[in-house]
């Protein structure tokens, strides 16, 4: 598939260290780790499981780091120093789709599902809060993370207020379980397989996943800082041809037992397989709360999702709204790239570096070279449809 | 002025040693709370300065904290300005937030404290780490070996030797081979059982 020699001689291997958290969409940079693609490519990688992403954003910034399966949000975080230092970053591909989910209190839950029988589920839940005194604690990962953002997005969709009718407090998805159980929150949102894992701790229920929030939903990417990606272009390029090849492998519905076997060692998610398994292609009962890998270009690094995840942190007072998106977007964002890696290869690769977010409820035909990509409905919640092609042309 | 210091670390010995060397000064109180809730933690104690292990998954939970107290915008590591300083701090494993104005030149000897201190605990944690990777390791091997044993009625030594050559011929760590091996083998039989 690739065509770099299979194994580069010893000593002109490029380090690179890599973060991850224990999360089952870290599984491409796992499986590129394990099956030696990163190896193949000369790039001797070192996986770093951190505990937080607090530590992966650090580790970033103060040079710890070359690169991380990161929420795109926390990127932006660091690219613009709006936590701790600021470092440069770019990010030349996505690692996956989807895979949060929205899980309460089990007997909160089965109220607002009673409920959602006549109302859509959103606005069950608003349902669910009138009345209430003080409001409703919600875990969430991070303040700059995917949890966040589409959290905020489905709640306001039902007409919850946000400042009034719930609280969200960032819980690690390691103490989610824990925190549901003793009441300190009466629901979280995180990433798989935390969800399933309250599910079979018999404490939670899942009321929503990202599909029913933003379907297709970008989650994580691949972060890179940007004076490294600057001093080892071939590296990078390197590194991305072994990610591609891993996310096919990931995406396979064959090979789930596997990928979930080797995310659940020790060293990785050091969780129960089989929480992880119903999270990947292949390993779910009921298809809904998938991480996804490969297919619906699910590793292209759209600008205009670079630049929804801005506006959205700008709706909630996460950044400062006057700065200007599109360049960071296009700073940040790097398709070329992608595309100058991904091409070679024989992979099909979107023509364009933007599109409106949002507008399909069934699967559709996406222009690229050589072949057209299929791509999966990307309906919002509240039926919006994102478009703002104001993105500068790749540098 | 005695400075409130929140302490959160899950190593008790390693927390009571700089307990006790940061009381002897006299200039701090130190809390520990409970791992967990730490927004009720600092919202009972109000310090000056939290200093907390990397290693918990917790830090995230202080950010959030960090992002809504505005007042006072709150400081990582001992300042941002000194990059070396707080890259000895993340390299040792420790992060401190500073939360109420601290003077800097108050904070840096009692970062510095906690930086040795979690220096000479990392040592003996690394040696732990790689000593229970290669037990994880041995264990998955006795696995496959067991596996082999039993379904293909190999010696031991046959079966060692079989998941030696296979790594051998697949250019690839025999551990890596070990677990595909046993992570197959655990799923053949998870298909057969309804």
């Amino acid at each position: 598939m690739s065509e770099s020699v299979p194994f580069a001689p010893r000593g002109s291997e490029t380090r690179m260290r890599i973060g991850l958290l224990r999360l089952t969409d870290s599984a491409p940079a796992i499986v590129a780790h394990e099956f030696g693609f990163f190896a193949e490519e000369g790039i001797d990688a070192e996986l770093v499981t951190e505990p937080s992403w607090a530590n992966i954003a650090d580790k970033l910034a103060y040079g710890f780091l070359d690169a991380a399966v990161i929420v795109p949000p926390l990127a932006f975080a660091v690219e613009l120093g709006l936590r701790g230092l600021r470092q440069p970053l770019i990010i030349p591909c996505g690692m996956s789709l989807g895979g949060n989910t929205v899980t309460l209190e089990k007997t909160l839950a089965a109220q607002v599902r009673a409920s959602a029988n006549r109302l859509a589920m959103p606005a069950a839940f608003a349902a669910s809060l009138a009345g209430r005194a003080t409001p409703l604690m919600l875990g969430i990962v991070h303040g700059f993370s995917t949890h966040n953002l589409l959290l905020r997005y489905w709640l306001a969709s039902g007409g919850i207020d946000l400042s009034r009718d719930v609280k969200l407090v960032v819980v690690p998805p390691s103490r989610a379980v824990e925190a549901l159980a003793s009441g300190q929150i009466a629901g979280f949102c995180a990433g798989a397989p935390w969800g399933e894992v309250a599910v079979r701790a018999g404490v939670g229920a899942t009321v929503a996943t990202s599909d029913d929030i933003w379907r297709h939903a970008p989650e994580k990417a691949f972060a890179v800082r940007t004076r490294w990606a600057d001093d080892n272009p071939d590296a990078l390029a390197g590194a991305i041809r072994a990610l591609l090849r891993a996310a096919q492998f990931c995406d396979a519905p064959e090979n789930a037992s596997y990928t979930a076997a080797l995310l659940s060692r020790q060293k990785y998610l050091d969780t129960d397989s089989h929480a992880i398994l119903s999270s990947l292609p292949g390993g779910a009962v009921t298809p809904q709360n998938l991480s996804r890998f490969w297919r619906n270009a699910a590793t292209f690094p759209w600008r205009s999702q670079a630049l929804w995840f801005l506006r959205q942190m700008a709706r909630w007072n996460l950044v400062d709204p006057a700065l200007d998106f599109p360049a960071i977007a296009g700073r940040v964002y790097r398709p070329d790239i992608y595309r100058a890696v991904a091409g070679p290869m024989g992979l099909s690769v979107p023509l364009a570096d933007s599109k409106p977010e949002g507008g399909h409820d069934a699967a559709w035909q996406l222009e690229a070279a050589p072949t057209p990509i299929v791509m999966g409905p990307d309906r919002f919640c509240d039926g919006v449809v994102f478009d703002e092609i104001a993105v500068p042309a790749s540098p | 002025m005695v400075l409130r210091i929140l302490l959160i670390d899950t190593d008790g010995e390693r927390a009571r040693a700089l307990e006790e060397k940061l009381s002897e000064s006299g200039y701090a109180q130190i809390f520990r709370p409970e791992a967990g809730n730490l927004a009720a933690a600092v919202e009972q104690s109000r310090p000056d300065l939290i200093i907390i292990d990397m290693s918990l998954p917790d830090r995230d939970a202080l950010e959030d904290i960090r992002a809504v107290a505005a007042a006072n915008p709150i400081v990582m590591f001992a300042g941002t300005d000194d990059p070396a300083f707080a890259q000895e701090a993340i390299a040792a494993g420790v992060c401190s937030y500073n939360l109420s104005g601290v003077a800097l030149s108050d904070v840096k000897p009692i970062m510095a404290s906690a930086i040795a201190l979690f220096q000479r605990y990392r040592h003996v944690e690394t040696e732990l780490a790689a000593a229970r990777a290669l037990l994880d390791e041995r264990r998955q091997t006795e696995r496959a070996k067991a596996i082999l044993m039993k379904d293909r009625k190999m010696t031991e030594p046959e079966a060692y030797r079989w998941l030696q050559k296979k790594a051998m011929n697949e250019s690839r760590k025999l551990s890596v081979i070990v677990a595909e091996f046993v992570a197959a083998h655990e799923a053949g039989k998870r298909e057969i059982k309804p």
